[in-house]
């Protein structure tokens, strides 16, 4: 089992490492999202504002733009690294077909003669499926999350 | 001795063009934060964001950290962030709640209001020394808040509020009356983030329409999709809808309304894009409207200005719904502030509707606010060039204005009138005019 969902979370940052955006989308379920709190320790995204809290449509919406011929912020565009690390499966979650991951997880961001690197943990529910899962959801509580950022545009 | 005496500052400002050294000139940065920020109102938060008693966050003013707390008794004040004993920093929260401040140095005490409470060992003082030294936290020279917006000048000797803002108070009452009960709340945090460019790359680009059809083509054009900024409209499927349906842009731009008063402050009209709301969350907002303010409520809520910019360093961007501060840093570093605000009173469901705008387009990762972010850098970078001194600002110049850009003035679509207008007003404060 551990070993599928290692499989499953490498894969699912390699797809946005290779600007794969559209395969990465799909990886989440219809009532699935992407939340990246501004703050620690949240509980609600409608309590505080967020850098990324994307249903599909956002998703999709975001993430095609950044094939737009003219999408200068990403012009030339970011190259990521993601480093996913420290893998344990929630033992307390008790759902069935559910399976909650933490790990831990790093970007490296180039661009433009400028690399960033950023560092949070991250949180997978996962939905098991015939072939294997789906994500109901991802969240990254970044340890900067209240800082001063620059522009952003691939998800960590 | 500075290299700009007063003529070699108006040389740098022509009536359709700016030298590059207003922008990227670090000796001008230092004379505008003397003599702009320096000596008139600016703009810290709003008194929200301290709700409760106890209540601060820490923020810069002109590059100097400030405390903007709530006392014991609920009074609000905004203070030098800096012990009046060896001058460390007493707090380093953005925010929190506390009984009081204390440096980490030697443990001076200061109450919520500033007030000084106490040195360990004070018998290592003359007599009477603690009592009769001033050792309080120091306030900002002048305090003045107007519908909670909280606003300081760095010098006594401002003109008053009422004056500086001008017509301008309209557009924050027009903001606050959107609110059944006339107050917006700062209850979702901030966002804060930077780029490597001069603040007034971002003030002029505010009021610049000829810009959105071509920096923002990913979002405007016709597989672009803008993000609704005023909610909340329900999709068939009863979700609150965050996507614009057509944010095709055409000639409309050309007809749009802008305009400004005087000491630099300017306006854009609404969107044509912005399309009204209509279904069951409106028609409850209205509803509650109507009981607050009866036949006023339907001109209330039409929302007419797309933003308020405030000279010399924020705005409201009235649908999306949030303040933005613009804090220099230096003369080629910028830090953002956006703060949302919810109108009190009105559907749960439009503030959940004004915070997803606000976090799509507006956060770090925004789509609209990266691309803007993209183009003020590459500005600051072109302009370091020998190439040509002048940055041209012409558009609109065969306009037929109503005013003159330096009282109240209204003119259209992508004309330059707005930045112009707050280069007028930077020569009359640079030259002690203002």
């Amino acid at each position: 089992m551990l070993a599928d969902i290692e499989k499953y979370l490498y894969r699912e940052v390699r797809l946005l490492d290779e600007r794969r955006f559209e395969e990465w989308t799909d990886l989440y379920t219809e009532d699935g999202y992407y939340w990246v709190p501004a703050y620690p320790n949240q509980d609600d995204p409608y309590k505080a504002v967020s850098i990324f809290f994307d249903d599909r449509e956002v998703m999709r919406t975001r993430l095609s733009r950044l094939d737009h011929p003219n999408v200068h912020a990403q012009k030339p565009a970011s190259r990521t690294v993601h480093v996913v690390s420290n893998i344990e499966i929630d033992e307390n979650h008790n759902v069935d077909g559910e399976v909650l991951v933490h790990s831990t997880l790093q970007m490296m961001e180039y661009r433009l003669d400028n690399q960033t690197s950023y560092g949070g943990r991250a949180q997978h529910l996962l939905l098991k499926t015939n072939d294997g899962f789906m994500l109901k959801w991802k969240r990254v509580d970044l340890i900067n999350c209240d800082s001063s950022f620059g522009p952003l545009a691939v998800p960590f | 001795m500075t290299a700009y005496n007063n003529s070699a500052l108006r040389e740098l400002v022509q009536p359709d063009r700016v030298h590059r050294d207003f922008y990227i000139n670090p000796e001008v940065f230092d004379m505008e934060m003397e003599r702009i920020f320096g000596r008139i109102w600016l703009f810290v938060g709003h008194a929200s964001q301290v709700p409760n008693n106890g209540d601060y966050i820490t923020t810069t003013v002109a590059r100097q950290p400030v405390i903007m707390s709530r006392d014991r008794k609920g009074e609000v004040h905004v203070m030098f962030n800096r012990c009046t004993h060896r001058g460390s920093q007493v707090c380093l929260e953005q925010s929190g709640n506390t009984q009081r401040f204390e440096c980490p140095y030697h443990a001076w005490v200061f109450n919520t209001d500033g007030r000084f409470a106490g040195a360990p060992y004070p018998k290592g003082y003359e007599d009477g020394f603690l009592a009769k030294e001033k050792l309080d936290l120091v306030k900002l020279p002048r305090m003045e808040i107007y519908r909670g917006f909280v606003f300081v000048s760095l010098s006594t000797d401002v003109p008053d509020i009422d004056v500086f803002l001008g017509p301008m108070k309209d557009h924050i009452d027009a903001f606050c009356d959107r609110s059944p009960e006339g107050e917006v709340e700062a209850c979702a945090g901030v966002f804060r983030y930077r780029y490597s460019g001069n603040w007034k790359l971002q003030m002029e680009n505010q009021t610049d329409v000829y810009h959105i059809m071509f920096t923002h083509v990913s979002t405007t054009d016709e597989d672009g999709k803008q993000f609704r900024r005023e909610g909340a409209e329900e999709d068939e499927a009863g979700k609150v809808k965050v996507l614009a349906q057509d944010s095709r842009l055409d000639d409309q731009w050309e007809e749009h309304p802008l305009g400004g008063h005087r000491h630099g402050h300017v306006y854009m009209g609404r969107f044509a894009m912005d399309k009204k709301n209509s279904g069951p969350i409106y028609d409850r907002y209205k509803a509650s409207m109507e009981d607050a303010y009866g036949d006023k409520a339907e001109d209330l809520m039409t929302v007419k200005t797309h933003n308020s910019i405030f000279y010399p360093h924020w705005s409201i961007q009235h649908l999306t719904q949030h303040i933005r501060v613009m804090n220099p840093i230096s003369v080629d570093c910028t830090e953002n502030i956006i703060i949302p605000l919810k109108l009190k009173g009105a559907p749960e469901e439009m503030w959940h509707a004004a915070l997803r705008s606000n976090n799509n387009s507006h956060s770090p990762s925004g789509m609209v606010m990266s691309d803007d972010m993209e183009v003020w850098v590459r500005c600051h970078e072109g302009l370091k060039t020998q190439s040509t001194d002048w940055v041209v600002l012409a558009r609109g110049m065969n306009e037929n204005f109503t005013g003159d850009n330096t009282g109240s003035y209204e003119s259209h679509g992508t004309s330059e009138s707005g930045a112009r207008n707050q280069q007028v007003a930077w020569v009359d404060y640079m030259c002690g005019e203002g």
